[in-house]
């Protein structure tokens, strides 16, 4: 085998093996990303039912409706718009009435979103960024959220 | 002083480090440098051989390879050395010398003052509990206090001496717990008994809890001329609704009186309150009786209804009605975390109702309480 | 005073890193061998004194010295010392100065072991290493500055998240740093390569010592990030392709790579421009890793930094040191002079495979953490990539790359003869259908996909075997021949069969808990029992108790397997008043290496509690691989041709070699 034959043979492995990265990248990217969407857009854009999604905002204060059974309802609103998801399971440590949540499902029929997993703020110094940034375009935003630290009423030298 | 000693010595410190190599004299020379590649090679060949005796190398590879590293070894010795043997050249040196001498502790002393601040002293905890006591702040003495106590729980003196300041820093439940102690250590007396029923008091808000009446009752039992305690139980009996027996209890107590009392005052308002006749929530002359009083005690007022109403719908919760009347009257309180608490209550316990959770809803969006 | 000291103390240590760059680079630059010598005094010298630094903040933490903003912030009198202790690399801050002192201490090593470095090589390390610090050292001192006063100091401080008071994550991130840092050794070794316009094997054994520590370290960090996840987080999971992850895995990905191709150049002077390449490239991820984390554009569980003049600072960082080395090494790359040929069926054909797949998974896990930043920017649209993208794009690209392994290291150098290899690792691959075989036996119509996993599992780990079979003659000679020949081998060697037999050990965990993984959610009444592979969980009743700093519901079940109990476990809830912080802890029980994990969710309103039971079979595996993974690298780097030391030529030829 010649030099110039090896380095054929070193390219056209690195081709393909780049071929086939970029191949499962792009098919992946149709098929698997989710995108996230505030209630208003929810209900402005129509999102079809079945199509995944993220839905992101504030549980709304006394929406939750638990049954005995794991069945969670309640409700997450953006300030403009209300959608109401379903839930089965167990709902994360940090979900709480009033604070951020994430829910990843789908619409029903019924205008339901059925959420096949929530996740909930971190701590009291995170909230979602997607959530943040939907509610700060509403102007819901609540501007105690990251309120600076600095702020204590020491003087910072 | 000592801070600047300190940051000179380190200077010092770091312009050595620049100037002591440079005394030095170049002591590796270039044999030094194509030796670091050579000993990699000769290594190489090394293994090599160990390989082959081992045969865990066939000879025509272990050649092969061989042959190889020997001619990385040539290269790597005819190199031409990129450092020379010769001293450094004066000036370089003396360049490098100004900059360690004069641009680093200038640079670095200039940047530590524009972001530094040298003059505020270090401040652990342990320093701050040791200066003198009148110059400290009242909440540095507690904790030095509290973290006595932590490990002496048993000297009287210390709760006793605590209690009250937790009670006027509104700290009513560490208040509590300080006078609990103190009973424990020192066993039951009147007083202590009603120093605890008090605190109790305090921490419920101005409710006479049950508890809070038990300690008072205790107190009385050792001393039945304990006027705090008549007072609280009067008090008590108030909030229960029993109003004849609170107008008992009080005119009894002013009858005793001393002359020159300072708490007479407060139990004639008390007596004149509870002589009020009996309406359904505040009457006319309630509204009236409280307008007489100063803001303080009107505020008082409205806070002990409001609370009594509060813990009886706790503990044996209410209808609808009554609920709705505890948010809105928090509401008008501007006690917006309360009135969010008790709305969360009142869900909570109406849940199985849609119609009364309804009528929640409203008064909550009413009041702006959601959102 | 002392924290004013430890203020100086970084001042004085950037001040000596730009005395540090300029002054060797200089010398290099006119063969100046005295002022050469410099940056091996000031890069101990500055490690002192960004210990000092270190030494100071900490002291302020154990003192309780609240006029330090910092220390008001995270640390809290009452405290227990260790978690003061920790809290200094607990937060935003004190975590930078822990990356700079493992910065400084990567550059004092070079410094003070480097005796076999050619100096001029090691004067060019130093001053690009220095380069990094001062940018570093800037930005903590403008931006991120630990040593901020604050006044009059606030009686009590603020306390740590409580979910990061934990030992797991204390010393999660100083390992993940010491793998993270310990590349820009390499990357340093990489620019002076470029910058020389001179490399060749010496160069890669070098440079190999250095990298394997740092990817030793960062194995072991990431494996400890993910094990604090599993138990810590409550929901069962051991990754989550969460960015911050992604951000320590890419780094992970392109280090193995580095490492495989130095050893293609250090035995034969090929690969030259690609390994420069990959060294550039792993710090750069790092350095990508450390802008991700700390600049808060994440949308993440951990980022809880969020203040864009710090994202800013660190991209200008980034954007200067990638930018620049990838410049730098578009114009000197071609200088380099390329070395030994070789067929494409070799062992450098192999590693080359390796690397291949290896960066092409790199680059689909950037792609996938990165593309939702870039169309936020771009188009607006929130996107989310989740585990579906990367187990679509990651594992197809590493199936075969795990199937290549084992035919690796029995591959000869040159050209290779890969007939003779699958005969060899004939054994091997009827080890693998045989534990298919007997998989698809013992499931009978389980997963389709789990025969095959732990077929491959199970040939890698035989393929790991055979190397060290055939490298010791086993079975071809005598029992004792063998012996003495495995005493002959090279810890290397061991090294390498030991870090491939542990990959086969991971993925064996991997496939066993994603495909054999039993789960039940249930609302549970006291005295009820559910059923579970085998296993029977009785929820014999709650109980409250208290805890230093929270109150806890902790909820007691009976487990029992036909009929006998066999332990009982007692998951619980943690409220923590101070912050209002609610943690899950989990109850995990060991048996073998499977593992019986039981978390709590609400208590219902009738006194039922929402339970989650899994059962994870062979889940240990996962984080036990990883450990001989980082075992397999230590043996390694204890390879004498390794020790940083390396022998003098003289010693080396004169005293008699001990059989290693």
């Amino acid at each position: 085998m010649t030099r110039k034959k090896r380095r054929l043979v070193l390219i056209a492995c690195s081709v393909g093996v780049v071929a086939l990265a970029a191949g499962l990248i792009l098919n992946a990217l149709r098929d698997s990303i989710v995108f996230f969407h505030s209630p208003t857009e929810i209900v402005a854009k129509h999102l079809a039912p079945g199509s995944r999604a993220r839905l992101g905002g504030l549980v709304k204060e006394g929406s939750i409706v638990r049954s005995d059974k794991l069945d969670v309802r309640f409700e997450v609103t953006d300030g403009n718009e209300t959608v109401p998801v379903t839930y089965h399971g167990i709902l994360p440590d940090l979900f709480r009435e009033g604070q951020g949540v994430i829910a990843e499902g789908a619409l029903d029929n019924a205008g339901h979103f059925k959420a096949d997993s929530v996740l909930a703020k971190h701590d009291e110094k995170y909230m979602p960024k997607e959530v943040a940034d939907a509610l700060k375009k509403q102007g819901h935003w609540k501007d105690d959220y990251d309120k600076k630290v600095g702020s204590t009423g020491g003087q910072v030298q | 002083m000592t801070l600047w000693l300190v940051l000179a010595l380190m200077t010092f410190a770091a312009i050595f480090a620049v100037l002591w190599p440079l005394s030095r004299q170049a002591t590796q020379g270039p044999e030094a440098d194509a030796g670091a590649d050579v000993a990699v090679y000769r290594d190489q060949l090394d293994e090599i051989e160990r390989d082959r005796r081992a045969s865990r190398l066939a000879p025509a590879e272990a050649e092969a390879a061989r042959a190889e590293v020997a001619r990385r070894l040539l290269t790597a010795a005819g190199a031409v050395p990129t450092t020379s043997n010769q001293p450094a050249s004066a000036w370089r040196r003396r360049a490098v010398m100004i900059a360690a001498l004069i641009a680093l502790p200038v640079g670095a002393v200039g940047f530590y003052l524009a972001i530094g601040s040298p003059l505020i002293p270090g401040e652990p905890l342990a320093a701050r509990n040791g200066g003198p006591t009148d110059k400290r702040p009242i909440t540095a003495l507690v904790a030095e206090v509290e973290r006595h106590l932590a490990s002496k729980p048993d000297d009287a003196r210390g709760w006793e001496v605590l209690a009250p300041v937790y009670m006027r820093m509104g700290r009513f439940d560490d208040a509590v717990k300080a006078r609990r102690n103190v009973l424990r250590i020192e066993g039951a007396t009147a007083a202590r008994e009603t120093d605890l029923g008090e605190a109790l008091v305090a921490a419920a808000d101005g409710v006479v809890t049950a508890e809070a009446k038990a300690s008072f009752d205790r107190g009385l039992a050792l001393d039945g001329k304990e006027a705090r305690a008549r007072y609280f139980l009067g008090l008590a009996a108030e909030q229960d609704g029993r109003r004849e027996d609170a107008e008992k209890l009080w005119q009894a107590l002013l009858a005793e009186a001393p002359a020159d009392a300072r708490w007479k005052t407060l139990v004639e308002q008390s007596l004149a309150r509870v002589r009020q006749p009996e309406g359904a929530g505040p009457s006319a002359k309630d509204v009236a009786a409280a307008e007489q009083l100063s803001p303080d005690q009107r505020n008082a007022m409205i806070q002990g209804m409001v609370a009594r109403l509060a813990e009886r719908l706790e503990k044996d919760g209410g209808d609808v009605d009554d609920w709705l009347k505890l948010i809105r009257a928090y509401g008008v309180l501007g006690d917006s975390d309360k009135a969010k608490a008790s709305l969360v209550s009142a869900r909570k316990a109406l849940a199985a109702d849609a119609d009364k959770l309804r009528r929640v809803d409203d008064l909550a969006k009413t009041l702006q309480l959601s959102e | 005073m002392i924290p004013e000291i430890g203020h100086y103390a970084l001042v004085l240590a950037l001040a000596l890193a730009v005395i540090q760059i300029v002054v060797p680079a200089w010398g290099v630059r006119t063969h100046d061998a005295v002022l050469i010598g410099v940056a091996e005094a000031t890069a101990p010298a500055q490690f002192l004194f960004v210990a000092l630094a270190f030494a100071a903040l900490t002291a302020c933490y154990v003192a309780s010295d609240f006029s330090v903003l910092n220390v008001f912030e995270n640390s809290h009198s009452a405290k227990p010392l260790l978690y003061k202790i920790t809290g200094v690399w607990g937060n935003h801050e004190g975590s930078m100065l822990l990356w700079v002192l493992i910065l400084a201490f990567f550059g004092a090593l070079v410094s003070v072991f480097g005796r076999n470095l050619p100096r001029s090589l090691k004067a060019l390390v130093l001053s690009v290493q220095a380069s990094i610090a001062a940018a570093f050292y800037l930005f903590i001192l403008i931006t991120s500055n630990p040593f901020t006063r604050l006044i009059p100091a606030p009686f009590e401080g603020r306390d740590l998240n409580p979910v990061l008071q934990d030992l797991g994550l204390a010393i999660h991130p100083p390992l993940l740093y010491l793998g993270y840092v310990g590349f820009s050794i390499s990357f340093s070794f990489a620019i002076a390569a470029l910058i020389e316009g001179r490399t060749d094997a010496a160069w890669a054994r070098w440079v190999r010592p250095w990298t394997l520590a740092a990817w030793c370290a960062l194995t072991l960090g990431i494996a400890m990030g993910s094990y604090w996840a599993y138990y810590e987080l409550g929901w069962g999971g051991w990754w989550f392709w969460d960015p911050v992850e992604n951000a320590s895995l890419m780094p992970w990905l392109a280090g193995t790579a580095l490492l495989h191709s130095a050893v293609v150049m250090e035995r034969r002077e090929a690969l030259k421009v690609w390994t420069i390449l990959l060294a550039i490239l792993t710090f750069s991820l790092s350095l990508l890793g450390t802008f991700l984390v700390r600049s808060g554009v994440l949308t993440s569980v951990h980022a809880f930094a969020t203040d864009p003049t710090r994202g800013v600072f660190i991209l200008a960082i980034l954007a200067f040191f990638i930018g620049g080395a990838l410049c730098l090494y578009a114009w000197r790359a071609p200088v380099l002079k390329q070395g030994g040929v070789f067929a494409p069926i070799s062992r450098e054909g192999a590693l080359i495979l390796n690397n291949l797949f290896l960066t092409a998974a790199c680059a689909t896990v950037f792609v996938g953490t990165l593309y939702p930043l870039a169309l936020e920017a771009v188009s607006g649209a929130k996107i989310s990539v989740g585990a579906p993208f990367f187990e679509l794009t990651f594992g197809p690209l590493l199936v075969p790359l795990l199937f290549a392994m084992p035919f690796g290291p029995l591959l000869a150098w040159k050209r290779g003869d890969i007939a003779g290899v699958a005969q060899r690792l004939l054994v091997a691959f009827g080890v693998g259908l045989l534990a298919i075989a007997a998989t698809v036996a013992g499931e009978g119509g389980g997963p389709i996909l789990a025969p095959f996993g732990v077929g491959l599992a199970v040939f890698i780990m035989a393929g790991a075997l055979t190397d060290i079979a055939e490298r010791t003659a086993l079975l071809r000679t005598t029992l004792k021949a063998s012996l003495s020949r495995a005493g002959g081998l090279p810890r290397s060697a061991w090294g390498t069969a030991l870090a491939h037999f542990a990959v086969g050990v991971t993925l064996l965990g991997m496939v066993g808990e994603t495909q054999w993984g039993a789960e039940a959610i249930a609302n549970m009444k006291p005295g009820e029992t559910i059923s579970l592979r085998h296993y029977d969980f009785t929820y014999e009743g709650i109980d409250a108790g208290e805890g230093p700093n929270y109150r806890e519901l902790a909820a007691k079940f009976a487990i029992k397997r036909n009929g006998a109990t066999i332990a009982t476990a007692r998951p619980a809830k943690r409220v923590f008043q101070a912050r209002q912080a609610t943690t899950t802890e989990a109850a995990l029980i060991t048996r073998g290496v499977n593992q019986i994990y039981i978390s709590l969710g609400d208590v219902q309103p009738d006194g039922a509690i929402a339970v989650r039971i899994y059962h994870k079979p062979l889940v240990l595996l996962i984080w036990l691989g990883a450990v001989l993974m980082m075992l397999g690298g230590t043996l390694s780097l204890s390879d004498r041709r390794l020790r940083i030391g390396a022998p003098k030529p003289s010693r080396s030829r004169l005293s008699p070699q001990p059989a290693e």
